[in-house]
Protein backbone atom coordinates (compact mmCIF):
# COMPACT_ATOMS: atom_id res chain seq x y z
CA UNK A 1 0.00 0.00 0.00
CA UNK A 2 1.41 3.39 -0.87
CA UNK A 3 0.37 7.03 -0.59
CA UNK A 4 -2.65 6.04 -1.78
CA UNK A 5 -3.56 3.57 0.69
CA UNK A 6 -6.70 5.62 0.58
CA UNK A 7 -7.65 3.71 -2.57
CA UNK A 8 -8.07 0.61 -0.43
CA UNK A 9 -10.09 2.23 2.30
CA UNK A 10 -13.64 0.88 2.35
CA UNK A 11 -16.22 3.41 3.45
CA UNK A 12 -19.95 3.04 4.06
CA UNK A 13 -22.14 6.14 3.74
CA UNK A 14 -25.42 5.88 5.67
CA UNK A 15 -27.62 8.82 4.69
CA UNK A 16 -31.25 9.14 3.66
CA UNK A 17 -30.60 12.26 1.61
CA UNK A 18 -29.52 11.44 -1.90
CA UNK A 19 -27.85 14.82 -2.44
CA UNK A 20 -25.74 14.44 0.67
CA UNK A 21 -24.78 10.90 -0.36
CA UNK A 22 -23.67 12.23 -3.76
CA UNK A 23 -21.69 15.05 -2.19
CA UNK A 24 -19.96 12.76 0.29
CA UNK A 25 -19.14 10.24 -2.43
CA UNK A 26 -17.70 12.99 -4.66
CA UNK A 27 -15.59 14.38 -1.81
CA UNK A 28 -14.26 10.93 -0.88
CA UNK A 29 -13.50 10.22 -4.54
CA UNK A 30 -11.57 13.48 -4.75
CA UNK A 31 -9.24 12.21 -2.01
CA UNK A 32 -8.65 8.99 -3.92
CA UNK A 33 -11.12 6.84 -1.97
CA UNK A 34 -12.81 4.49 -4.39
CA UNK A 35 -14.44 1.70 -2.39
CA UNK A 36 -17.64 3.32 -1.21
CA UNK A 37 -20.93 1.64 -0.31
CA UNK A 38 -24.19 3.42 0.41
CA UNK A 39 -27.26 2.78 2.53
CA UNK A 40 -30.27 5.02 3.09
CA UNK A 41 -30.97 4.06 6.72
CA UNK A 42 -29.49 2.21 9.67
CA UNK A 43 -31.24 -1.10 8.95
CA UNK A 44 -29.95 -1.31 5.39
CA UNK A 45 -26.52 -0.25 6.62
CA UNK A 46 -26.38 -3.21 9.01
CA UNK A 47 -27.08 -5.53 6.08
CA UNK A 48 -24.31 -3.89 4.04
CA UNK A 49 -21.90 -4.16 6.97
CA UNK A 50 -22.63 -7.89 7.24
CA UNK A 51 -22.04 -8.41 3.52
CA UNK A 52 -18.99 -6.18 3.01
CA UNK A 53 -16.00 -5.41 5.14
CA UNK A 54 -15.97 -1.67 5.87
CA UNK A 55 -13.14 0.30 7.48
CA UNK A 56 -15.16 3.38 8.31
CA UNK A 57 -18.80 4.46 8.47
CA UNK A 58 -20.13 7.97 7.80
CA UNK A 59 -23.66 8.09 9.20
CA UNK A 60 -26.43 10.64 9.32
CA UNK A 61 -28.33 10.94 12.59
CA UNK A 62 -31.97 11.49 11.61
CA UNK A 63 -33.18 8.66 9.36
CA UNK A 64 -36.15 6.32 9.24
CA UNK A 65 -36.92 3.57 10.09
CA UNK A 66 -33.60 3.11 11.92
CA UNK A 67 -31.77 6.30 12.85
CA UNK A 68 -28.04 6.82 13.27
CA UNK A 69 -28.14 6.43 17.05
CA UNK A 70 -29.85 3.03 17.00
CA UNK A 71 -27.55 1.97 14.17
CA UNK A 72 -24.45 2.93 16.19
CA UNK A 73 -25.72 1.18 19.33
CA UNK A 74 -26.48 -1.96 17.32
CA UNK A 75 -23.05 -1.96 15.66
CA UNK A 76 -21.35 -1.57 19.04
CA UNK A 77 -23.39 -3.91 21.19
CA UNK A 78 -25.39 -6.45 19.17
CA UNK A 79 -24.25 -10.02 19.65
CA UNK A 80 -24.17 -10.54 15.89
CA UNK A 81 -22.49 -7.21 15.06
CA UNK A 82 -20.14 -7.66 12.11
CA UNK A 83 -17.59 -5.20 13.49
CA UNK A 84 -18.17 -3.58 16.89
CA UNK A 85 -14.93 -1.59 16.60
CA UNK A 86 -15.61 0.06 13.22
CA UNK A 87 -15.10 3.85 13.48
CA UNK A 88 -18.36 5.79 13.01
CA UNK A 89 -18.46 9.48 12.09
CA UNK A 90 -21.90 10.93 12.79
CA UNK A 91 -22.75 13.71 10.34
CA UNK A 92 -25.73 15.81 11.30
CA UNK A 93 -27.43 19.17 11.08
CA UNK A 94 -28.71 18.71 14.65
CA UNK A 95 -26.25 20.40 16.95
CA UNK A 96 -28.21 20.53 20.19
CA UNK A 97 -26.24 19.38 23.23
CA UNK A 98 -28.60 16.47 23.96
CA UNK A 99 -28.13 15.13 20.40
CA UNK A 100 -24.33 15.34 20.67
CA UNK A 101 -24.44 13.55 24.02
CA UNK A 102 -26.80 10.90 22.66
CA UNK A 103 -24.43 10.27 19.75
CA UNK A 104 -21.45 10.03 22.10
CA UNK A 105 -23.32 7.60 24.35
CA UNK A 106 -24.38 5.49 21.35
CA UNK A 107 -20.68 4.89 20.65
CA UNK A 108 -19.91 7.18 17.73
CA UNK A 109 -16.25 7.93 17.20
CA UNK A 110 -16.47 11.47 15.83
CA UNK A 111 -19.25 14.03 15.36
CA UNK A 112 -19.36 16.25 12.28
CA UNK A 113 -21.79 19.13 11.96
CA UNK A 114 -23.38 20.12 8.66
CA UNK A 115 -22.71 22.12 6.59
CA UNK A 116 -19.71 19.92 5.96
CA UNK A 117 -16.54 21.15 4.33
CA UNK A 118 -13.81 19.08 2.72
CA UNK A 119 -11.49 20.19 5.51
CA UNK A 120 -13.84 19.13 8.31
CA UNK A 121 -14.55 15.75 6.73
CA UNK A 122 -10.96 14.89 5.87
CA UNK A 123 -9.57 16.07 9.18
CA UNK A 124 -12.03 13.80 11.05
CA UNK A 125 -10.98 10.82 8.91
CA UNK A 126 -7.28 11.67 9.34
CA UNK A 127 -7.79 11.89 13.10
CA UNK A 128 -9.38 8.43 13.21
CA UNK A 129 -6.69 6.89 11.03
CA UNK A 130 -3.81 8.52 12.85
CA UNK A 131 -5.04 8.39 16.42
CA UNK A 132 -7.40 5.46 16.89
CA UNK A 133 -9.25 5.65 20.21
CA UNK A 134 -9.17 3.11 23.00
CA UNK A 135 -12.48 1.34 23.58
CA UNK A 136 -14.27 1.03 26.90
CA UNK A 137 -16.49 -1.84 27.92
CA UNK A 138 -18.60 -1.48 31.04
CA UNK A 139 -22.04 -2.41 32.24
CA UNK A 140 -23.82 0.41 30.45
CA UNK A 141 -21.55 1.25 27.50
CA UNK A 142 -19.34 -0.19 24.82
CA UNK A 143 -17.58 2.13 22.43
CA UNK A 144 -14.72 4.58 22.01
CA UNK A 145 -13.40 6.08 25.23
CA UNK A 146 -15.58 9.13 25.80
CA UNK A 147 -12.78 10.99 27.55
CA UNK A 148 -11.17 13.06 24.83
CA UNK A 149 -8.34 14.50 26.88
CA UNK A 150 -6.53 14.28 30.16
CA UNK A 151 -6.31 17.45 32.18
CA UNK A 152 -3.24 17.27 34.38
CA UNK A 153 -4.54 19.99 36.66
CA UNK A 154 -7.95 18.30 37.13
CA UNK A 155 -8.82 18.53 40.80
CA UNK A 156 -12.36 17.13 40.75
CA UNK A 157 -13.57 13.73 41.94
CA UNK A 158 -12.54 10.51 40.21
CA UNK A 159 -15.63 9.24 38.48
CA UNK A 160 -14.64 6.07 36.71
CA UNK A 161 -14.97 2.99 38.88
CA UNK A 162 -11.40 1.80 38.35
CA UNK A 163 -9.73 5.21 38.56
CA UNK A 164 -8.87 4.71 42.22
CA UNK A 165 -7.29 1.35 41.50
CA UNK A 166 -5.25 2.87 38.65
CA UNK A 167 -4.10 5.53 41.06
CA UNK A 168 -2.99 2.92 43.60
CA UNK A 169 -1.07 0.98 40.95
CA UNK A 170 0.83 4.10 39.99
CA UNK B 1 -24.48 6.81 43.75
CA UNK B 2 -24.07 3.04 43.57
CA UNK B 3 -21.03 1.71 41.78
CA UNK B 4 -21.49 -0.64 38.81
CA UNK B 5 -20.84 -4.31 39.42
CA UNK B 6 -18.52 -4.69 36.47
CA UNK B 7 -15.35 -2.66 36.22
CA UNK B 8 -14.73 -0.69 33.06
CA UNK B 9 -12.44 -2.58 30.76
CA UNK B 10 -10.11 -0.46 28.59
CA UNK B 11 -9.26 -1.90 25.19
CA UNK B 12 -6.25 -0.07 23.74
CA UNK B 13 -6.06 0.50 19.96
CA UNK B 14 -3.34 -2.16 19.65
CA UNK B 15 -5.75 -4.77 21.00
CA UNK B 16 -8.37 -4.53 18.28
CA UNK B 17 -8.08 -4.61 14.47
CA UNK B 18 -7.05 -1.31 12.87
CA UNK B 19 -7.92 -0.29 9.31
CA UNK B 20 -4.27 0.28 8.40
CA UNK B 21 -0.80 -0.08 9.89
CA UNK B 22 0.71 2.89 11.75
CA UNK B 23 3.08 3.63 8.85
CA UNK B 24 0.26 3.69 6.31
CA UNK B 25 -1.91 5.70 8.68
CA UNK B 26 0.65 8.49 8.75
CA UNK B 27 0.80 8.58 4.95
CA UNK B 28 -2.99 8.58 4.66
CA UNK B 29 -3.37 11.36 7.20
CA UNK B 30 -0.78 13.46 5.36
CA UNK B 31 -2.66 12.93 2.07
CA UNK B 32 -5.99 13.85 3.67
CA UNK B 33 -4.52 17.04 5.14
CA UNK B 34 -2.57 18.05 2.03
CA UNK B 35 -3.18 21.19 0.01
CA UNK B 36 -3.61 19.13 -3.15
CA UNK B 37 -6.48 17.19 -1.58
CA UNK B 38 -8.05 20.41 -0.29
CA UNK B 39 -7.88 22.10 -3.70
CA UNK B 40 -9.30 19.05 -5.49
CA UNK B 41 -12.13 18.76 -2.98
CA UNK B 42 -12.96 22.46 -3.27
CA UNK B 43 -13.25 22.01 -7.02
CA UNK B 44 -15.56 19.03 -6.47
CA UNK B 45 -17.83 21.13 -4.27
CA UNK B 46 -17.89 23.86 -6.93
CA UNK B 47 -18.68 21.29 -9.62
CA UNK B 48 -21.59 20.05 -7.51
CA UNK B 49 -22.80 23.58 -6.77
CA UNK B 50 -25.79 23.54 -9.07
CA UNK B 51 -26.96 20.15 -7.77
CA UNK B 52 -26.67 21.46 -4.21
CA UNK B 53 -28.50 24.71 -5.01
CA UNK B 54 -31.31 22.70 -6.62
CA UNK B 55 -31.51 20.59 -3.48
CA UNK B 56 -31.71 23.69 -1.28
CA UNK B 57 -34.41 25.21 -3.49
CA UNK B 58 -36.35 21.93 -3.22
CA UNK B 59 -36.23 22.09 0.60
CA UNK B 60 -37.20 25.75 0.51
CA UNK B 61 -40.29 24.80 -1.54
CA UNK B 62 -41.15 22.14 1.06
CA UNK B 63 -40.59 24.70 3.81
CA UNK B 64 -43.08 27.07 2.20
CA UNK B 65 -45.63 24.29 1.81
CA UNK B 66 -45.34 23.22 5.45
CA UNK B 67 -47.65 26.01 6.65
CA UNK B 68 -47.40 26.17 10.44
CA UNK B 69 -46.50 22.52 10.97
CA UNK B 70 -43.53 23.20 13.25
CA UNK B 71 -42.16 19.65 13.07
CA UNK B 72 -41.88 19.78 9.27
CA UNK B 73 -40.63 23.37 9.35
CA UNK B 74 -37.90 22.44 11.81
CA UNK B 75 -36.95 19.40 9.77
CA UNK B 76 -36.71 21.38 6.52
CA UNK B 77 -34.86 24.26 8.19
CA UNK B 78 -32.25 21.76 9.40
CA UNK B 79 -31.91 20.34 5.86
CA UNK B 80 -31.46 23.84 4.43
CA UNK B 81 -28.91 24.75 7.09
CA UNK B 82 -27.03 21.54 6.28
CA UNK B 83 -26.68 22.33 2.59
CA UNK B 84 -27.00 26.05 1.90
CA UNK B 85 -23.52 27.16 2.93
CA UNK B 86 -21.86 24.34 0.98
CA UNK B 87 -23.99 25.40 -2.01
CA UNK B 88 -22.73 28.97 -1.65
CA UNK B 89 -26.13 30.28 -0.45
CA UNK B 90 -24.71 31.97 2.60
CA UNK B 91 -27.63 34.21 3.56
CA UNK B 92 -30.13 31.38 3.18
CA UNK B 93 -27.94 29.20 5.37
CA UNK B 94 -27.53 31.89 7.98
CA UNK B 95 -31.26 32.60 8.26
CA UNK B 96 -32.07 28.86 8.31
CA UNK B 97 -29.52 28.51 11.10
CA UNK B 98 -31.36 31.23 13.01
CA UNK B 99 -34.66 29.40 12.56
CA UNK B 100 -33.12 26.07 13.70
CA UNK B 101 -31.70 27.73 16.81
CA UNK B 102 -35.07 29.34 17.53
CA UNK B 103 -36.88 25.99 17.28
CA UNK B 104 -34.22 24.26 19.38
CA UNK B 105 -34.24 26.91 22.11
CA UNK B 106 -38.04 27.06 22.19
CA UNK B 107 -38.14 23.28 22.62
CA UNK B 108 -35.52 23.39 25.37
CA UNK B 109 -37.45 26.12 27.17
CA UNK B 110 -40.73 24.28 26.77
CA UNK B 111 -42.40 27.20 24.98
CA UNK B 112 -44.37 27.14 21.74
CA UNK B 113 -42.63 28.91 18.85
CA UNK B 114 -44.20 32.22 17.87
CA UNK B 115 -45.96 31.87 14.50
CA UNK B 116 -44.99 35.38 13.34
CA UNK B 117 -41.29 34.84 14.09
CA UNK B 118 -41.38 31.54 12.18
CA UNK B 119 -43.27 33.08 9.24
CA UNK B 120 -40.74 35.94 8.98
CA UNK B 121 -37.85 33.47 8.88
CA UNK B 122 -39.60 31.34 6.24
CA UNK B 123 -40.27 34.41 4.12
CA UNK B 124 -36.63 35.59 4.39
CA UNK B 125 -35.29 32.11 3.57
CA UNK B 126 -37.57 31.93 0.52
CA UNK B 127 -36.53 35.35 -0.72
CA UNK B 128 -32.78 34.85 -0.29
CA UNK B 129 -32.93 31.39 -1.90
CA UNK B 130 -34.55 32.90 -4.99
CA UNK B 131 -32.08 35.78 -5.17
CA UNK B 132 -28.64 35.24 -6.50
CA UNK B 133 -27.86 35.19 -2.82
CA UNK B 134 -24.53 36.80 -2.42
CA UNK B 135 -24.14 37.69 1.23
CA UNK B 136 -25.33 41.22 0.64
CA UNK B 137 -25.41 43.77 3.41
CA UNK B 138 -29.19 43.75 3.27
CA UNK B 139 -29.46 39.99 3.71
CA UNK B 140 -26.90 40.15 6.49
CA UNK B 141 -28.97 42.81 8.25
CA UNK B 142 -32.17 40.76 7.82
CA UNK B 143 -30.46 37.72 9.36
CA UNK B 144 -29.23 39.81 12.30
CA UNK B 145 -32.59 41.43 12.93
CA UNK B 146 -34.41 38.14 12.74
CA UNK B 147 -32.00 36.67 15.29
CA UNK B 148 -32.68 39.62 17.62
CA UNK B 149 -36.43 39.27 17.15
CA UNK B 150 -36.26 35.53 17.85
CA UNK B 151 -34.22 36.18 21.00
CA UNK B 152 -36.66 38.82 22.21
CA UNK B 153 -39.71 36.64 21.56
CA UNK B 154 -38.11 33.68 23.32
CA UNK B 155 -37.37 35.79 26.38
CA UNK B 156 -41.00 37.02 26.42
CA UNK B 157 -42.36 33.49 26.06
CA UNK B 158 -40.10 32.17 28.82
CA UNK B 159 -41.17 34.99 31.12
CA UNK B 160 -44.84 34.38 30.35
CA UNK B 161 -44.42 30.64 30.97
CA UNK B 162 -42.69 31.33 34.30
CA UNK B 163 -45.45 33.69 35.45
CA UNK B 164 -48.34 31.46 34.45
Amino acid sequence: MSGSALEHLKILIVEDNQHMRSLLRALLNSAGIREISEANNGGTALTVLREKKCDLVLSDLAMKPMDGLEFSRTVRTAGNSPNPFVPIIMITGHTEKHQVEAARDAGVTEFLVKPITAHSLFSRIAEIVERPRAFVRCESYFGPDRRRRTIDSYAGPWRRHDDFQDLQVQ
Amino acid sequence: MSKPNIKAQMIPPDAYPQMVSKAHAAVMARTLRSNVTAVTATRVIEDNGEMLRDAVRGYVGELEEAGMDFAILSDKAHEIRGFAETAGMLSTGRIADGLCRYFDEAEQSGVRPDAAVVALHVSAITRTARDTDALSQMNDMVARELAQLAGRKLAESRKAAKNS
